[in-house]
């Protein structure tokens, strides 16, 4: 029986389907899941979700959250997740570009907003692994 | 014109006015009442399985101990008020002023103008204000949620609970308090969400084995019950907005519509008025001219 994947961001339901296997970022490492794996639940850290089905590798950037694995259902749940087959990389670079400026100007002022400065983070931290993924789908196409 | 048909006229100028203004504000209430519904609904299905996977990890780890897990003796409620900045909204803020009115032993801080005055004047204990706008961001959201987290656990109070405007539809929306801390029964909890919402009952697979954790239970179980609150209190936020733009536009509505009365009423006044004056004229002129 297949695994049933389920990916959940606050605005929207980013990925939904049946999987043979996948891959998934952990706090503490790279981590398979293939069906029978036994009932999980982890951190989970940005990085890339690599969703297999019948040889088809469909992979998404997410930002930091959780999963859960029960019964051959993986679900997981964080801030952001993009398919890496959609991410416009000039987009993604200006936006890592804006944010690590507006970061630096925060940090710079004298009485920086902490719910800005996590805000920004997030936003540099997504962007940098949009690039990254992107970066390393379109090497192994090659 | 005689006097009585110029104040008729004046009447109904500013009555048809007021109708153009009301029509406008409903308007934009309608526009922001769709994007908040919207929010609303795409943010349920996160919340949800964020409530979920709690509930998993705190039903297979057992018998952890985590402050926001425990329950203990209720002193200070610490009540979060979600209200709108502005009124104009038919009875919504005076049904959640009430229902604030009504907790007994309530610290409150609030988020939004109007919660702020009335609760002033009502002489209730206020810990802190929040502003937040339409969009309502996570980020907006979070610094209220934040330290309510922090009084919880410093102990100022025992208990947070939301309070706010609970859409149900357009039409619909009524004041509910929600306990959000301590957050011992999430079984419960993720059920009355499930109830709220419609949703099925999930179907959670039989799975006898051990659960593992990454990078460890306590970690994970230190760490979820924080992100749950806050997320709860997000998606508390934005059904208010939901809820208060609904409920604007259905107020704006009915003033739309019974301006339009109004006018209608007024103008056929006005139209009798300047028949009997004519009326009153031609008679005059005819009476002078057979006395002449």
């Amino acid at each position: 029986m297949p695994l049933q994947v389920e990916i959940v961001t606050p605005d929207r339901r980013a990925y939904q389907g049946a999987a043979d296997g996948v891959t998934l970022p952990t706090a503490l490492g790279e981590v398979g899941i293939l069906p029978g794996h036994i009932p999980l639940t982890a951190v989970i850290a940005a990085g890339e979700v690599a969703v297999t089905l019948g040889g088809k590798v469909t992979r998404l950037a997410v930002d930091q959250g959780f999963v859960r694995v029960v019964g051959d259902k993986v679900s997981v749940v964080t801030e952001a997740a993009l398919d890496v087959a959609k991410i416009d990389l000039a987009a993604a670079e200006q936006a890592e570009a804006r944010a690590r400026q507006a970061l630096e100007e925060a940090k710079g002022s004298r009485d920086p907003d902490p719910e800005g400065l996590l805000r920004l983070e997030q936003q540099l931290r997504f962007a940098a692994i949009q690039r990254m993924a992107k970066g390393r789908s379109s090497s192994s196409a090659d | 014109m005689p006097k009585g048909l110029r104040e008729i006229r004046n009447r109904i100028k500013s009555v048809k006015s007021t109708g153009q203004i009301t029509r406008a504000m409903q308007l934009v209430a309608s526009s922001k009442m769709k994007k908040a519904q919207d929010a609303a609904k795409a943010g349920r299905e996160y919340a949800e399985l964020l409530g979920e996977i709690l509930d998993t990890a705190a039903a297979k780890a057992g018998g952890l101990e985590h402050p926001l897990l425990t329950r203990r003796e209720v002193r200070v409620r610490g009540v979060l008020i979600v209200t709108p900045d502005k009124g104009m909204c038919g009875a919504l803020n005076s049904n959640l002023l009430r229902a604030a009115l009504e907790i007994p032993g309530a610290a409150f801080v609030t988020l939004g103008r109007k919660g702020r005055q009335s609760l002033a004047r009502a002489g209730r204990t206020l810990l802190a204000d929040f502003p937040v706008t339409d969009k309502a961001a996570f980020a907006e959201v979070r610094p209220a949620a934040e330290f309510l987290l922090k009084a919880f656990l410093e102990g100022k109070v025992d208990t947070v609970e939301v309070l706010y405007a609970h859409f149900k539809n357009t039409l619909v929306q009524a004041p509910r308090l929600q306990r959000l801390l301590p957050a011992d029964d999430l079984v419960g909890q993720a059920r009355a969400l499930r109830e709220k919402l419609g949703l099925p009952e999930p179907k959670v697979e039989a799975d006898e084995r051990d659960m593992a954790f990454e990078p460890s239970a306590p970690e994970i179980l230190s760490r979820l019950p924080a992100l749950f609150y806050k997320v709860a209190v997000h998606q508390a936020v934005l059904e208010a907005k939901a809820s208060e733009h609904s409920s604007r536009m259905v107020a704006m509505k009915a003033a739309t519509d019974n301006s339009k009365k109004i006018a209608a009423a007024l103008s056929l006044e006005y139209n009798k008025a300047r028949q009997a004056a004519i009326t009153q004229e031609i008679l005059e002129l005819t009476a002078g001219a057979s006395q002449a």
